[in-house]
Order: C-alpha cells, then structure tokens, then sequence
C-alpha cells in the first residue's frame, strides 16, 4: 500500500499562551507497519497523539491519516475520520463505566456509519465480530455483559483493544497501553496488540517511555530526536 | 442529534440511578404540586362560577348588582330593601318569563341561612353544568314549618329527618330572639352541591310569614294569628331568580326591569356578575399559581446541580467517547438529552401521580364539596410536559456547554 497510515510535515504546536511544544519537520507512520514512539511524560506525546487523532487542531504544517487530510478548520470531518480509521487505546480508564465491555467495544459503531458497513461488506455481525476480538485477545464470553468496572484493568485494557481494532481501522494509536499492567500481563497485551493489528492490516503507533518494550516492533523512534522544538524539555 | 445519544443517555442515567432518582423525586414532586393547585384551583373557579346556573336574571331592590349577588346566591352580607310582591308577580308574569322563583331572606338557624322559597326552587335552582338540586334524603317541604337542610348545614349540626329545629330573627351566629313557638320539622336534606346551598335551610315562603306575624315591629308579640292561607301571601320578597325562554331576550327584560317605574329594581345576570366578583376575590389564585411555578423552578435546578457536580467524574468518559469518534455536539447533545430526560421523566411520573391520585379523590370529593375536579389529560398537563422538558434542556445546556469545552481542551489525554 502507497498510502502512509500517518504522514506529519513542518507540524508547529503550541497550547495557547505557552512556547511551540512540538516542531515536527517530516514522520511517517508506513501502512500495516507497527511503531515504538519513546518519550517522557511531559515531552509531548499526547498532543501529538491528539492532533494525529484530530481532536486537536493543529496551527501549522500538515498531519494526514491513511491519506486523509486531518484539517484544522474542519472539526466535523477530523472527528468522523477518527470515528471510521482510528482505534485509540488509553494508559487507564478505557472504559464507559455504564456500558457493558460488550457495548463498549461496539461503541464506534454508534459514531461511524462507515465503520459499520465497512463490517457489513466483509459479511460480518457486528456482535459475532466483538465476540470474535474478545475470543482472540483471551477475554471469553463470561462476564461481557456485567459492568464494566468489574473488570480488572488488564481485561479493561483487551477489551479497549478490541474496541480499536472492531471494524478494521487503519490505525490504532496506544497511549502508555501497558504501564498499568504488571509485568506478565504487560508482555502478553502488548504481543496480542501487535499481532492483531498485523492480522487486521493496521498500522500501530505505540507510545511509551518503557523502551524495554520497543525491541517487538518493527521500528523505533524517539520523539525528542524528530520533535525539534526546544521547550519540550 | 444522532440516534445512538439516546441509548448512550439512558444507560448513563440508570448507571447514576440514585443521583437521577433523586433530581427525578424533586421534580415529580413540583408538577405534582403544580398540577394538584392547577386542578384545584379550576376545579374552585370553575365551581364558584356556576355557583348558580341556568337563572338568566336575579331581580332585587335597586343596588349594587354585586351586593345583589353576594345576598341573594351567597347568603353574604344583607340586602338594602326587599321588593314589593306585585313587581315579584309582574316579572313572573312578563313575556318570555318562563319561570320565576322569589326568595326571601332574613332569618337564620345557629348561623345558618334560612331561604324562604316555593317549591319550584328545587326544581329550577341549577349549578354546575345545570345539574339540578337533589335531595340526598326525605321530599321537599310542602306545607308549614316544614324544613329542606343543606348538605353541609344537616352534616355538621346532626340533623336528620324528623328533627326539629328553630329558626331565629336576624342572621348573626348567636341570636336573642327565637321563633319560638315555630318549631320546624325536618322533611328533607339536599345532597352536596359545593354552592351556598349546602349550607342553607329551606322553607317555604308562607312558614316565613307564618313566623313573622306580629313582628312587624321587629319584636315578637303574644299574638298567635292562626294560619289562614290569606294572611300568609307575602308582602315582599328579598329578590327573584328568572329564567328566560330564550337567550335573546334576557338583555331587554334586564333594561325592562331596571327602568321599571313602579319600584326601583336591579336585574343582574349571575355570569356575569360571578365573573366580576372573582375578578376581586380570585387574585389569590395567582399567588398559588406563582408560588407553584416557583416550586417547579426549584425542582428543575436540581438537573443542573446533578449534572453539573457530575462532571468532573465524566471527564474520563467524555475522552473516550471523543475517542471513538464522538464530535464536540454529541457530547453536548447527550448532556442535554440526559438533563431534558430527567425533566421530561418527573413531569410525565408527576402528571400519572396526579391523575391517578385525583381520579381516586375525585368522588368523594364531589360528594363531600360538591367540588369537581376537572380529570383527564388535558392541554396544562401536556404544557407542563412540554415546558418542563424543555426547560430541562435549557438548564442541561450550562453543564452541557462546559462538558463540551472541558472535552475540547482535554484533547487526547485523559486528566487524573
């Protein structure tokens, strides 16, 4: 595939008030290719993941996800791209307290018509394909349909997973995924991360300050060395 | 608004159930008390407008027409003069006259006005929508010293059939100076009509003027006269309740009777003079209304309280459901649709509250006050539905519109 899941050119940022945070010349993110994203807390790397996810607009420069143009005056059209091509998954907290982990994996079906008839064209239910990525990340059918706060947090963390990868995106995007889990847990989440994004031919952007972890991914970057800004530090 | 925030809205309320419940109770419990003084509010105007209906004209001496009406339907207060007994036969005689009933007032029993009238008075005194006088117990009186209780007047003295009452000069709660001599015989009581009726005795107007033989003075005498039917045609009556055979011609009998020459007369017309009267007594009905508007505001703050310290907690929520692909609006719509559900559920539980609850009363309330209560869905029950949610809406929009910015300036992260 030509297109790049990701492609970011002379991106300056800054918050209101405060010095560019991220100054970021050239970065792309290959299709269907997984990337280690290191960086501190602090230097950067949730702005960054939210103007890739066009909940922040950006002041200058460019950010394209999947070829689709992340466009700063228009909000509607950042927000149902994020809707049809991405699949975040946060360090805590992934989960819709009042939905069941069943729900809350279809959750981007409800904002993403596309996402929906994107399952329809592969022939898939929706339910059956939620059931399948549940199945597959090692969650099995008991206890989907209670509340969601009764899972552990490692179990809130597949079920976020399967949520990100219901409906094919092209790209999920992971903030710290890991850093809650204990160190077992860890190595298994993240391998599953990894080989369902593969499986389901989406790009991966995995950020974390863990660098034990970047040894699995095809690529490794660190943030500080392409954000040239200097008040990120 | 897309579909999917209704489901999302609802299963958010029921995850919060104790907080929602709450605000919901606050507000069900406003529309109950809105709607419960709305109901009875009408259900007393209403009442106190068909006090007396069906009576085109009330006939009087020459007065203020709504002294006229206070003395003559509300037994309140005394009249100037009474009316000679031929002006009473010429307007019972006047064209298009269908039937005239004269009244005469003056006496009392422990309080309680005593109507001198004909029989026909239970036949045309009419309230509500016409519904005629009906006697719970025992016949209409028919001869002397025979008397009809009203509801109230036979309830609260004990008085059943066959007792024997004494009427009393004057009108005062305590009189000095009994009719005695005239014991009155108990032959009927009316059922409750909710109008002065119930709290009035009936007797004929022959007994009025069996009793007052000799008090021309306004003393009694020793006299005892006897009971020749001749010397019983009375002088004068209070006033004269008139119905018309047509609609049309109440308006000229009223200017007839108020140019009369013979003797100076007053006509008025009950609806209109009731109207007027609750002109001025009925501005204590806005206060009530005023006040449950007020409490309803009071329930409707409760949404913003409730959703507002909600929150900061919903921070994390709102940036997952950004994350998935919700827009700004769709957070903003489903707090709206949360706060408008919350108006729209205490107002349709508050409106089923009151109509069951009055659809139970409402018997022995007419049966006891003669007071009806207007049932049934109606146009105030869907304006309060209507207003409430839509205020709902208006006040979720605050939190709403701060949730929205919070989400906005959260971005990607989700803050601790």
């Amino acid at each position: 595939m030509s297109v790049p899941a990701i492609a970011i050119t002379n991106l300056r940022f800054a918050w209101p008030g405060s010095p560019d945070l991220l100054a970021i010349d050239e970065f792309k993110l290959a299709a269907a290719e997984s990337l280690f994203l290191a960086g501190a807390s602090g230097s950067g790397k949730s702005t960054l993941l939210g103007l890739i996810a066009g909940i922040t607009p950006a002041n200058t420069g460019e950010i394209s996800v999947l070829g689709e143009h992340m466009d700063p005056a228009r909000a509607a059209r950042r927000d149902a791209i994020r809707a049809s091509q991405l699949g975040v998954i946060f360090q805590l907290f992934n989960l819709v307290p009042y939905l069941t982990p069943l729900e809350n994996v279809l959750l981007p079906l409800r904002f993403s018509p596309e996402r929906a008839s994107r399952l329809r064209d592969a022939g898939l239910c929706p339910h059956q394909e939620a059931h399948r990525l549940l199945d597959v990340l090692g969650l099995d059918g008991d206890g989907l349909d209670r509340a969601s706060t009764a899972l552990s947090v490692g179990q809130q963390q597949r079920v976020a997973a399967a949520r990100a990868l219901l409906g094919r995106p092209g790209l999920v995007i992971a903030d710290e995924p890991t850093s809650a889990l204990d160190h077992d847990t860890r190595d298994a989440f993240q391998s599953l991360l990894t080989t369902e994004c593969q499986a389901s031919g989406a790009a991966l952007l995995f950020v974390s300050h863990d660098r034990s972890l970047a040894a699995r991914f095809d690529r490794s970057v660190e943030l500080d060395v392409i954000n040239k800004a200097g008040g990120s530090r | 608004m897309r579909a999917p925030l209704l489901t999302l809205a609802w299963k958010s309320l029921l995850n919060r159930g104790l907080s929602v419940g709450l605000t919901i109770l606050a507000i069900v419990l406003s529309v109950t008390l809105y709607l419960g003084v709305e109901k009875i509010r009408s259900g007393v105007r209403d009442s106190f407008n068909s006090t007396i209906s069906d009576t085109d004209l009330i006939v009087g001496a020459r007065g203020g027409s709504l002294n006229l009406l206070l003395y003559s339907v509300f037994r309140l207060g005394d009249p100037t003069a009474n009316m000679g007994w031929d002006s009473y036969e010429l307007v019972a005689s006047a064209p298009n006259v269908e039937w005239a009933v004269p009244i005469s007032l003056g006496d009392s029993h422990r309080g309680y006005r005593v109507v001198g009238t004909t029989a026909d008075y239970f036949q045309h005194y009419r309230y509500g929508r016409s519904r005629p006088l009906e006697l719970a117990t025992g016949r209409a009186f028919n001869g002397l010293h025979e008397v009809v209780l009203g509801a109230e007047v036979a309830r609260l003295l004990a008085y059943q059939i066959g007792d024997e009452v004494v009427l009393s000069h004057g009108v005062g709660e305590v009189s000095f100076a009994d009719h005695s001599g005239h014991d009155f015989a108990v032959v009927g009581v009316l059922a409750p009509t909710g109008t002065p009726v119930d709290r009035s005795l009936h007797v004929s107007l022959e007994s009025i003027e069996a009793i007052h033989i000799g008090w021309d003075t306004g003393m009694a005498t020793r006299a005892d006269p006897g009971e020749d039917a001749d010397a019983l045609t009375p002088d004068s009556v209070t006033a004269v309740l008139v119905g018309v055979n047509s609609p049309i011609r109440v308006l000229g009998l009223q200017r007839q009777i108020n140019t009369y020459g013979g003797e100076a007369l007053t006509a008025i017309m009950p609806g209109v003079a009731l109207s007027q009267l609750w002109e001025v007594i009925g501005a204590a009905e806005t206060a009530f209304t005023a006040i449950s508007l007020l409490v309803i505001t009071v329930g409707l703050f409760g949404i913003l309280t409730a959703l507002t310290s909600g929150l900061n907690e919903r921070r994390r929520e709102m940036a997952v459901l950004r994350a998935t692909g919700a827009r700004p609006s769709d957070i903003f719509g489903l707090l709206v649709l949360e706060a408008s559900s919350i108006a729209a559920a205490g107002a349709i539980i508050g409106i089923i509250i009151t109509q069951v609850g009055f659809a139970l009363v409402s018997g022995a309330v007419r049966s006891q006050y003669g007071l009806d209560l207007g049932g049934g869905f109606g146009l105030s029950e869907m304006s309060v539905l209507v207003a409430v949610t839509l205020a709902g809406a208006l006040l979720g929009a605050w939190p709403a519109w701060r949730a929205q910015r919070n989400a906005l300036a959260d971005g990607l992260s989700i803050r601790l």
